[in-house]
């Protein structure tokens, strides 16, 4: 059952040794981690930002400065020198002196006929009156289209314009050199899979895109994506090879194209995995730490309990026995005391039967008969018994306080460590302070080393008590200090600062069964077993006490010769 | 010779009974008493040579009897007799004066010799003690027979 009591409480000092700090570090690491995610998913999508604002407006700013190449050619050429076919290529050749994006330019008059080319492709004299590009242009003016194959069956766009001249519209159309369009939009370095691309309206790729899908293609897993919003979208979304992208989007070319750049979030994500790797190692290792070092902690917690325990419980099961011992000693005199006078009668009665037995043989001259042997013998074995009698009597006694000691020389500067180094554990277990003054040379003194042992034990034990009433597990403390004044005379004082003794206590110290102790605690006979024990030995063992302050017990042996 | 006169002091009465009758036979004059204050009565009325007291008694205990007896009576030998024999009653029985010590239970012969042996303690006291008021007597006898020369 104790064992058991033992086993739970480990269970209980382990689990709250484990769960509190446990909880702690789970939780510190927990809220890390979500300021983390929280702060590196702020970061990726401001990145993310930062990147599409700046490829948009570069994008942007490409397109313009494409349009104004084509504003100033018209400006600085009239239609009559830019149909001249002669001087076409010269004008194409100043144009993509810049910045050589051009692959062509045309010049088209108001009917929609292609007056003049310049370019890999024959297209002169075709008519685009129809085309869905020439009417818009002649519309609005300006005109970027969507990549398209048209007559020449290669995916491209163009840029066209048109220019008023003495009243009559035409147009000038340059086609943008895809490869070179492709590079400029593709330029965008976001970790390993980043990438940027555009779509058009209806959800077909523009530009090249890196991880897979050719021009005019219909990037699928964006046709939910083409719908127009304002600004910068950002927002996660799965492909079709079932990868999850960190996207971020944005309208550019008057709405017509939709520009987008994306991450795989794995990628994105990266410090966040590598970090919850860590966390979860950290963790892991913590965590273990904290179970190891709980284990071992309390189990060794426990074990000085349990060898606390069993140490009080040795001592307690000592003084018992001492006290029962004293208490059978107590017994057993008034035990011999009843049996003896008794026995003493028997064995008057006996000899008085047997002196009057011989003088009647005497008198009457009576032969010895057998009779009389029988009668003599009985009489014998009554003296026999009361002899066995008395003997056990003896025996009894033994154990008693008369019981004889067997005095021999003591030598208390080695004696007094030995008792002190038997209750060392009891008072440093309570936290008392144990001073021992002992003096360098001491002459020896006379007595029963084993009874005088269980002299100062007790009053040590009785102190330690006192002490712990008073003061619990800190504070208090007992002196041993020993004396020997000129007529060779030693005394032993230990005094204490604990509960005290009242003054109505205090003549009673001394008396058998008398204790303060709670019923069953004390039998009140430690101290009258001392007192009979140190008067055995001659000497004196005296008491003084202040109620609440502490007690002195002194212990005075007669000088020795 | 004197018969050798006794006191028996004890609360048994059985035992002031037989030994008395014991040691009557053994040629002792035997008084007897059933506690000290009896007994210290007997020690006022008639001359006592030895007395065995018991230890443990109502009204007036071993040691108290003893106390007064060495006071008021100090010539009687005293054999204490006990039942509870403590190494202080015996210290403290020898330190009075106590011719012997004995445990209960005694064999009566015993009892018999440590009597016999406390009366010879009494005579040769007593004898030094005439020894003594003679030499005292002499004394001035001799002087005044110097004198009378």
């Amino acid at each position: 059952m104790f064992t058991n009591g033992y086993k739970r409480l480990q269970k209980y000092i382990l689990f709250s040794m484990i769960l509190t700090p446990m909880a702690i570090y789970v939780l510190s690491l927990g809220t890390g981690y979500f300021y983390f995610i929280n702060s590196l998913q702020n970061t990726t999508a401001s990145t993310m930002k930062r990147i599409i604002t700046d490829h948009r407006q570069m994008i942007e700013s490409f397109l313009a400065e494409r349009q104004g190449d084509l504003s100033l050619i018209t400006d600085v050429y009239t239609y009559q020198e830019l149909a001249d076919s002669e001087k076409l290529p010269a004008v194409f050749k100043t144009l993509n002196r810049k910045s050589g994006a051009f692959k062509d330019l045309g010049i088209f008059n108001q009917r929609g006929v292609h007056v003049n080319y310049h370019g890999p492709y024959d297209l002169s004299g075709k008519i685009y009156r129809n085309e869905s590009w020439f009417k818009e242009v002649m519309e609005k003016g300006h005109y970027i289209s969507n990549v398209y194959e048209g007559f020449r069956k290669v995916p491209h766009f163009v840029i066209a314009m048109v220019k008023v001249e003495k009243k009559q519209k035409w147009v000038i159309r340059a086609t943008i050199d895809t490869y070179f369009f492709n590079t400029l939009v593709e330029q965008v370095s976001i970790g390993k899979t980043g990438e940027a691309y555009i779509l058009n309206s209806e959800g077909r790729l523009q530009t090249h895109r890196r991880s897979g899908g050719n021009l005019m293609e219909l990037a699928v897993e964006n046709g939910e994506s083409v719908s127009f919003h304002d600004g910068i979208r950002i927002f996660a979304q799965d492909s079709a090879d079932n990868k999850t992208y960190l996207t971020a989007t944005t309208w550019l070319n008057d709405r017509s194209w939709l520009l987008v750049v994306r991450q795989e979030e794995a990628d994105a994500y990266q410090a966040l995995q590598s970090a919850t790797a860590i966390i979860i190692v950290i963790t892991a290792i913590g965590s273990l730490i904290i179970i190891l070092v709980s284990v071992v902690l309390s189990a060794n917690i426990v074990r000085r309990m349990e060898l606390m325990d069993s140490e009080k419980e040795k001592l307690r099961f000592q003084l018992v026995r001492a006290a029962g011992l004293a208490e059978l000693g107590e017994l057993a005199t008034g035990f011999a005391h009843e049996i003896n006078n008794p026995l003493q009668i028997i064995k008057n009665e006996k000899t008085l039967i047997e002196l009057n037995l011989n003088e009647q043989v005497d008198e009457t001259g009576t032969e010895k008969t057998n009779t009389m042997a029988e009668v003599v013998d009985s009489l014998n074995q009554i003296d026999l018994q009361v002899e066995r009698c008395a003997k056990i009597t003896q025996a009894i006694l033994k154990f008693g306080r008369v019981s004889k000691f067997e005095s021999t020389s003591i030598n208390l500067l080695e004696f007094i460590p030995q008792i002190t180094t038997m209750v060392e554990k009891r008072t440093s277990v309570h936290g008392i302070k144990f001073i021992q003054e002992l003096p360098h040379n001491l002459k020896p003194i006379e007595g029963d080393p084993a009874q005088l042992q269980q002299v100062f034990l007790n009053l040590i034990n009785n102190a330690i008590d006192a002490v712990i009433d008073k003061h619990g597990a800190s504070g208090g403390s007992i002196k041993l200090s020993v004396s020997q004044d000129d007529v060779r005379k030693t005394r032993v004082s230990i005094a204490d600062n604990g509960v005290g003794v009242s003054n109505d206590n205090l003549g009673k110290l001394f008396t058998p069964f008398f204790t303060t102790k709670p019923v069953g605690k004390g039998t009140g006979l430690g101290l009258s077993v001392c007192y009979g024990i140190v008067n055995k030995m001659g000497g004196n063992l005296d008491v003084s006490s202040i109620p609440d302050e502490g007690t002195t017990f002194t212990v005075s042996f007669p000088a020795t010769s | 010779m004197d018969q050798v006169k006794v006191l028996l002091v004890d609360d048994e009465e059985r035992f002031l009974k037989t030994t008395a009758r014991f040691l009557e036979k053994k040629g002792f004059c035997v008084q007897t008493a059933v506690n000290g204050a009896k007994a210290l009565d007997v020690l006022k009325l008639m001359l006592i040579h030895v007395m065995v007291l018991d230890v443990q008694m109502p009204i007036l205990d071993g040691f108290e009897t003893l106390k007064i007896s060495k006071k008021h009576h100090p010539s009687v030998e005293i054999i204490m007799l006990t039942g509870h024999a403590t190494v202080e009653a015996a210290v403290e029985g020898l330190k009075t004066g106590v011719f012997d010590y004995l445990m209960k239970p005694v064999d009566l012969d015993d009892l018999v010799l440590k009597i016999s042996a406390a009366h010879l303690k009494y005579q040769q006291t007593q004898q030094k003690k005439e020894l003594a008021q003679i030499k005292n007597i002499i004394k001035p006898m001799k002087e005044i027979m110097k004198d009378m020369k």
